[in-house]
């Protein structure tokens, strides 16, 4: 089996589809819809590498993204954004969280805009996993 | 006293009477026959010509004639032989005043006198009150003259239109406000038509009712209508009109017309380029959802080739389903882009609002409780099968339903029980009441003011931000209102009143 994969989304369409990639890939999938049962995902089966969506219910990839990088255990663990929002706007909001008094947290490792093309997913992860 | 001719042939008879009347304190001329009488007459014009009737040459009736002739004010008494009641009444009939018999006695003399002078004055006086009334009335006329051109000048120099009638609605005043508005020149106004060939008719019929009426009433308040030109356009004008009144009895009506072209040009030039500005505010959120879409039709294709190189039954129904899915997402967006272009209402028919929105509800009911969201119908029982235009409800139920159910998925709160609740229930007797309460996020005051102005979307890429736009649209055509309370982290209430009419089969 290959490293362990988690892809954060709250739209099933995006979930069948990375799976299948990285099943294709062999890498080993692991799923969660959002923010809440992505942190629980973590915690059980601590994966090689997380994708992760921005705009969910429940809980936005934005706090889960800075509750890993805060997290001295998690915050090597490499993280894709993989949302359809602009990367711009993304870390606009990173900077504005940090100027109201949160810890500022690195960018991430890599961010893709929908929609992405497998190629380029497998490019990145593999660039990200390493061995 | 008064200047008096006397005129005799018997000289005896002038001096003796001219004796006496000088006494009297008159200013006495004398002639011995009619020509030298005539001349003293021009000469010394008196008041009064006392003239025998008798005399060689001219005699006193012609002597008459002539002072009439040169001064009908003169007071002319004619002396006359005893008996001669002939000559007399001739002489009377001629416009002489009076006449004495001879002998002349002088009481009689005296008397005769002062009548003719009473005459005279009163003569006077009647023509001072002449002159005097004349005065007044010239003077009355032009302060009149002065305040109707001053009103003509009003009139004419008003920017509006004014359109003044008789009682009987007959036009008989028309400026060039009212020329620029209606199109037509005053000539062809002004006694020829009335309020009815003018006004529009429900403006035309309700005058003519007040007029009928003869109610005392106060000018209508300002309103907008839509007023039939000359050249058959059609121009939007304010107005507002009157009925005039003399002494309680409607004499008239005046109306006044406010040209409301150039302000409603600017007005939906405003909402051009408020449209606009919309617009580009779509095209960025629909490129948005397109990417989203595009991005599930890649993705199912990618699936399902995978499918197709490992035979794998279950990633090819897997990606199949996505692209059905994404399909259907774009049929949808497509249908909602075209139902807000559209200018058509909704086809009316037979329908059953508690199914069509019990079909609503098991629609969203997979959405809602995959997410603990739990949809309450509470259906009126009595409402059954109605005449009204089915996909209009379906289609704005629907998109309210979806929008509560994602109100409740986005709201972070914690220990909540979200709940979307859809009601119906008659209001009246041709209106019924749709609600959708949600227990959800709610929405800032800011979100709700925007909600049916423009293309706008608070769900990131996973909305057009066409749903409520084409409910607005759909409920306006069908004659209804939509209507909403908010309150952030609370929830949100929308209520539609749409217009039904009984069943018909």
């Amino acid at each position: 089996m290959g490293n362990k994969v988690l892809v954060v989304d709250d739209d099933p369409d995006i979930i069948t589809f990375v799976v299948t990639v990285l099943e294709e890939n062999s890498y080993t999938p692991l799923v969660a819809k959002n923010g809440e049962e992505g942190m629980v995902k973590i915690a059980e089966e601590r994966p090689d590498l997380i994708i992760l969506d921005v705009l969910m219910p429940k809980q936005s990839g934005i706090k889960m993204y800075r509750e890993l990088k805060g997290d001295e255990s998690l915050k090597n663990i490499p993280v894709i954004i993989l949302s359809g929002i602009a990367k711009r706007t993304f870390l606009r909001s990173q900077e504005a969280l940090t100027e109201f008094g949160s810890q500022p947290v690195p960018e991430p490792d890599a961010y893709i805009e929908k929609p992405v093309e497998p190629e380029e997913l497998v490019e990145t992860i593999k660039k990200l996993i390493v061995e | 006293m008064s200047k008096l001719l006397l005129i005799d042939d018997e000289k005896s008879i002038v001096r003796v009477l001219s004796i006496s009347l000088r006494s009297d304190g008159h200013d006495v001329f004398t002639a011995y026959s009619g020509e030298e009488g005539l001349d003293v007459f021009r000469k010394e014009s008196p008041d009064i010509v006392l003239t025998d009737i008798k005399m060689p040459g001219m005699g006193g009736i012609e002597v008459l004639k002539r002072v009439k002739d040169l001064d009908p004010d003169t007071e002319v008494i004619i002396i006359t032989g005893h008996g001669d009641m002939h000559s007399a009444i001739e002489a009377l009939q001629l416009g002489a005043s009076d006449f004495i018999n001879k002998p002349v006695r002088d009481e009689v003399l005296a008397i005769t006198l002062k009548r003719a002078e009473e005459r005279l004055l009163l003569r006077q006086k009647l023509r001072e009150y002449t002159e005097d009334l004349e005065n007044m009335v010239r003077i009355a006329t032009e302060e009149v003259r002065r305040k109707s051109e001053f009103q003509d000048k009003l009139i004419t120099s008003s920017n509006d239109g004014i359109v003044a009638t008789d009682e009987k609605g007959e036009i008989i005043i028309f400026n060039p406000g009212a020329e620029k508005i209606f199109g037509y020149s005053r000539l062809e106004v002004i006694r020829k038509m009335n309020v009815r060939d003018l006004y529009p008719p429900e403006v035309a019929k309700d005058f003519q009712q007040r007029l009928k009426q003869g109610k005392i009433v106060k000018g209508t308040d300002w309103k907008e209508f839509m007023i039939p030109a000359k050249d058959g356009k059609i121009v939007p004008a304010g107005f507002s009109g009157a009925l005039l009144y003399e002494k309680d009895m409607v004499v008239g009506s005046v109306g006044f017309f406010q040209d409301l072209r150039e302000i409603k040009y600017l007005q939906q030039e405003l909402i051009k380029s408020e449209r606009l500005a919309a617009i580009g505010q779509t095209v960025t959120g629909l490129a948005h959802y397109i990417k989203n879409i595009l991005s599930g039709l890649k993705g199912g294709s990618y699936v399902v080739n995978v499918g197709l190189d490992k035979n794998d039954t279950g990633k090819l129904k897997a990606g199949w389903a996505m692209v059905e899915r994404n399909v259907g997402r774009v049929s949808e967006l497509v249908l909602d882009l075209l139902t807000y272009s559209r200018e058509r209402g909704s086809e009316l028919q037979n329908c059953f609002p508690n199914e069509i929105a019990e079909d609503v509800c098991e629609l969203m009911e997979v959405k809602a409780s995959q997410n603990q969201v739990e949809i309450i119908r509470e259906f009126a029982p009595s409402i059954g099968e109605v005449h009204m235009g089915a996909d209009a409800v379906h289609r704005a139920l629907l998109n309210l339903v979806s929008n509560s159910v994602d109100a409740c998925v986005s709201d972070l709160s914690m220990d909540k029980e979200w709940q979307v609740r859809v009601k119906i229930a008659f209001e009246s007797n041709e209106m019924l009441k749709f609600e959708v309460i949600d227990s959800g996020c709610g929405m800032s005051e800011e979100t709700r003011k925007n909600l049916f102005t423009s293309f706008f979307s608070t769900k990131g890429g996973k909305g057009t931000g066409l749903g409520l736009l084409v409910t607005h649209k759909l409920v306006e055509e069908h004659g209804g209102t939509i209507d909403v309370t908010s309150q952030l982290g609370k929830g949100s209430a929308f209520i539609i009143r749409l217009p039904y009419s009984k069943a018909d089969h």
